[in-house]
């Protein structure tokens, strides 16, 4: 049945030649593709294509990311130097407070889900546009004016609070710009709900007859999981921030024990819209793991149901485990064991996506592509930075590492590692989708390679170091801690070449890149139907889907 | 325009479908959808004030109770009922809508901003009269009555943040319907979007809950 109560219609309007993988023709330049339909600054900034405004956060985001990277080239530097003589500590705790704030809040949360979720999900489900394409566009605009002012305040005034505002050091101690930057937050938070209300109904009601739940491919099954965390998380860190706003302005009291408040309530509810929001961050990357991995394995995705199932898991048990980040904050016993075995039970879905995406790609016929790399690249920090995460959450660990550079690599793996280097394998995947050009492929191979052993060579020896017990938040240390942050720093000139180099080439690409048929990869899934780049309402004709997905043909069957 | 103007109907209703969908059916599903989640998270955030208030009451019960003393509870009540009346004003408005009484439409509109209005001025008095007892703790230049509980300024401030949001929600509630019962007052509205009043019944009723909820947690159940 398709969404609007018809029975499925049994002709099948997708040309076999389309269905079948084989590059299909280019279209690039032709008056109705997206890209070409209109040419004015007007028609980018006030477009309701849903395409478009993918590419707007695209740059947009990519914008955000270079500043929080160059904020974390100078926290690098500042490290290598044990007395932390290079910059003052007032200027090192903006510093890291502008790099967490950028990071997560206006470049990790808003990345997949808003350039590839916008751009993507309407055409893997055979649909024209989003559900409301006008609220689309307003949550750019939120989003811009949120995060941008935000940025201002960050870098021209400087907040010292780091990412998590912590009360009552932003409501009371902290004498820097804490209230234009919770606002700014708390602006960027309400366009992360209307993205994902948008998704969730296009979900439910925009797709193509045929189109039932089970054919749709996994990053539309991520999309929605994150759609659902961002509409239920996201209102009580709006609510959280704004009763810190209320505080810091008008002392009312809630967070402040001297007024008999609680500080402890703070991180209850911060924690409870944060905890989610790393799964924000990582489930989109493994919705694009999940259609690159088949791709360049050539071969079905193994359990399909699984995965699709364990998004949805992640999406629910990721509501119960924030007790996790208060272990030593005086949380009782009872809750305390209690939260550590559920952060257990959070790592049982995550490795059955793991151990999907390995099933898929044993025995497949594999190409080395960059998504590819990248993805590969992916699996394996993944699994590194799930693993620590299970450290974590071992009361007696954490007791020793709380606070620690552990702490920070733990995370670091997941989010560095998985979701951007997620992010650039997406980019790399669909790259020819969203613009008609191919990149060329060995300086893509070259970044990943740079990506990933830049990567390790940053992150790893934070491992040790935390576990030795450097603190985060310093930057004094004892000089036997020397070696391995020159190490990390060293790490990460390498990791910031993975990322330059994909913006030059990227951009050389535009123009110079080789033109992209439609199926580059011979993918399967709607996306590749259609031309690349698409014309401005997705398809030329409505498709009707009638096959499954990723039916990558057996490899017997191939030979 | 005024108001014998508007044609009692029953004019013609539709919904003028929009470039994304297919069906009228699919729009209006997707409308109200839309709707649903939107409100989902609304409540979601005034849950974060209901349990901030839980919570302090738990932790503080001997302060909270004489602050829950102060709140007028007849004016508490009063404008439950007047909200209670307003959604089934619009409950109104939506169903003459969907028969095309035009000039129903509108008046049950209208009746329904005049009931959200009284609420409000109601409201409006119910601070005043709290800023007379010397109840509002945050105004630092104004001694504050429960002094000597300082946890009691935890439960007014949350009240006061509550009742403000609510009002914020209501007030834009108003200044909607006001402006949409002026347009269905115009001919073919209801031809080309009927659907939209019943999306914004679906806002307007819950506004009403939010304060169903209010009103037990902040001043039946601490009192
Ligand atoms: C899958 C994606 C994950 C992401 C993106 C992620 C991200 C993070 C972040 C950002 C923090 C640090 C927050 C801060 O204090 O600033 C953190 C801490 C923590 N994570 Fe994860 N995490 C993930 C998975 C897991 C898993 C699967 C577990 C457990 C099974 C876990 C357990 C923990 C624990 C216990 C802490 C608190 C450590 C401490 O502060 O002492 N994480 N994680
Ligand atoms: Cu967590």
């Amino acid at each position: 049945m398709s969404p609007d109560g018809t029975a499925t219609p049994p002709r099948q309007n997708l040309p076999a030649t389309l269905r079948d993988p084989r590059p299909g023709r280019t279209t690039l330049g032709r008056p109705d593709d997206y890209l070409h339909a209109e040419h004015t600054l007007r028609s980018w900034l006030w477009t309701i294509d849903h395409k478009r405004i993918g590419i707007l956060y695209l740059l947009s985001i990519t914008f955000f990311f270079v500043f929080g990277a160059i904020a974390a080239g100078l926290i690098r530097l500042s490290l290598v130097v044990p007395d932390g003589q290079i910059f003052t500590n007032d200027t090192y705790n903006k510093l890291f407070t502008l790099h967490g704030v950028i990071m997560v809040w206006f470049f990790l949360i808003p990345s997949i889900p808003t350039t590839f979720g916008n751009f993507l999900l309407p055409i893997m489900i055979g649909a024209k546009e989003v559900a409301f394409p006008r609220l689309n566009r307003t949550s750019w605009y939120i989003f811009m004016a949120g995060a941008l002012f935000t940025m201002a305040d960050l870098v021209i005034g400087g907040v010292d609070t780091g990412w998590t505002f912590y009360a009552p050091f932003s409501t009371t101690f902290s004498n820097t710009y804490v209230l234009p930057a919770l606002a700014g937050v708390i602006v960027v938070g309400f366009s992360s709900i209307l993205t994902g209300l948008n998704f969730v109904v296009t979900v439910h009601t925009m797709r193509a007859p045929g189109m039932t739940w089970f054919r749709m491919p996994i990053f539309v099954w991520t999309m929605y999981a994150v759609s659902l965390i961002f509409l239920l998380a996201t209102p009580v860190l709006t609510i959280t921030l704004m009763l810190l706003v209320m505080e810091r302005a008008f002392h009312i009291g809630v967070f402040d024990p001297a007024l008999g408040g609680d500080p402890v309530l703070f991180e209850h509810m911060f924690w409870f819209y944060s905890h989610p929001a790393v799964y924000i961050m990582v489930l989109p990357g493994m919705g694009v793991i999940s259609e690159i991995v088949p791709a360049f394995a050539q071969k079905k995705l193994f359990g399909y149901r699984f995965v699709a199932y364990a998004s949805l898991g992640l999406a629910s048990v990721t509501f119960l485990v924030w007790g996790h980040h208060m272990f030593v904050n005086g949380e009782s016993e009872t809750a305390a064991v209690a939260f550590s075995v559920l952060s257990f039970a959070v790592a049982v879905p995550s490795a059955v996506k793991v151990y999907n995406w390995t099933a898929t790609i044993y025995k497949g016929s594999i190409k080395l592509d960059t998504p590819m790399l990248y993805a590969m690249a992916y699996i394996g920090l993944f699994v590194i930075g799930g693993l620590t995460g299970l450290f974590l959450a071992t009361l007696s660990i954490d007791e020793h590492v709380h606070d620690t550079y552990f702490v920070v690599a733990h995370f670091h793996y997941i989010m560095v590692g998985g979701t951007a280097l997620a992010f650039l394998g997406g980019l790399h995947y669909w790259w020819p989708k969203f613009t008609g050009r191919m990149y060329p492929e060995a300086w893509g191979r070259v970044s990943a390679f740079l990506g990933f052993i830049g990567f390790n060579a940053t992150f790893f020896p934070q491992f040790l170091l935390g576990y030795m017990g450097m603190p985060r938040r310093y930057h004094n240390y004892p000089p036997e801690f020397q070696l391995l942050n020159v190490a990390s720093s060293m790490g990460s000139l390498l990791l910031a070449l993975g990322y330059l180099f994909p913006m030059i080439y990227l951009v050389w690409s535009l123009r110079y890149g080789k033109r992209a048929s439609a199926n580059p990869w011979l993918a399967k899934g709607l996306e590749w139907t259609t031309s690349s780049p698409p014309p401005a309402h997705n398809f030329d004709e409505q498709p009707v889907v009638d096959f499954e997905p990723y039916d990558y043909r057996d490899r017997e069957a191939r030979v | 325009m005024s108001a014998s103007a508007i044609p009692a109907g029953p004019v013609q209703i539709g919904v003028e479908i929009e470039e994304q969908f297919h069906t009228e059916k699919q729009q209006r599903h997707a409308a109200k959808l839309g709707m649903w989640i939107w409100l989902a998270t609304e409540l979601l955030l005034f849950a974060g004030l209901f349990l901030v208030a839980l919570i302090i009451r738990v932790q503080h019960p001997d302060a909270v109770t004489p602050a829950a003393r102060h709140l007028k509870f007849a004016i508490g009540a009063t404008n439950t009922a007047v909200l209670i009346l307003s959604s089934l004003s619009m409950s109104g408005a939506i169903e003459m809508s969907r028969m095309g009484w035009q000039r129903g439409t509108v008046r049950c509109m209208q009746v329904t901003a005049a009931l959200g209005t009284i609420f409000l001025l109601l409201k409006g008095f119910e601070y005043y009269k709290d800023f007379d007892e010397h109840m509002m703790p945050f105004l630092a230049w104004r001694p504050y009555e429960l002094a000597h509980l300082p946890a009691s300024a935890l439960f007014v401030d949350d009240y006061y943040v509550a009742t403000g949001l609510h009002g914020l929600h209501l007030t834009t509630g108003v200044a909607i319907v006001l402006v949409m019962a002026w347009q269905v007052g115009r001919p073919g509205y209801l031809a080309r979007h009927q659907n939209r009043i019943e999306v914004l019944g679906l806002y307007w009723h819950f506004i009403d809950l939010i304060w169903m909820i209010v009103f037990p947690v902040l001043y039946l159940l601490n009192r």
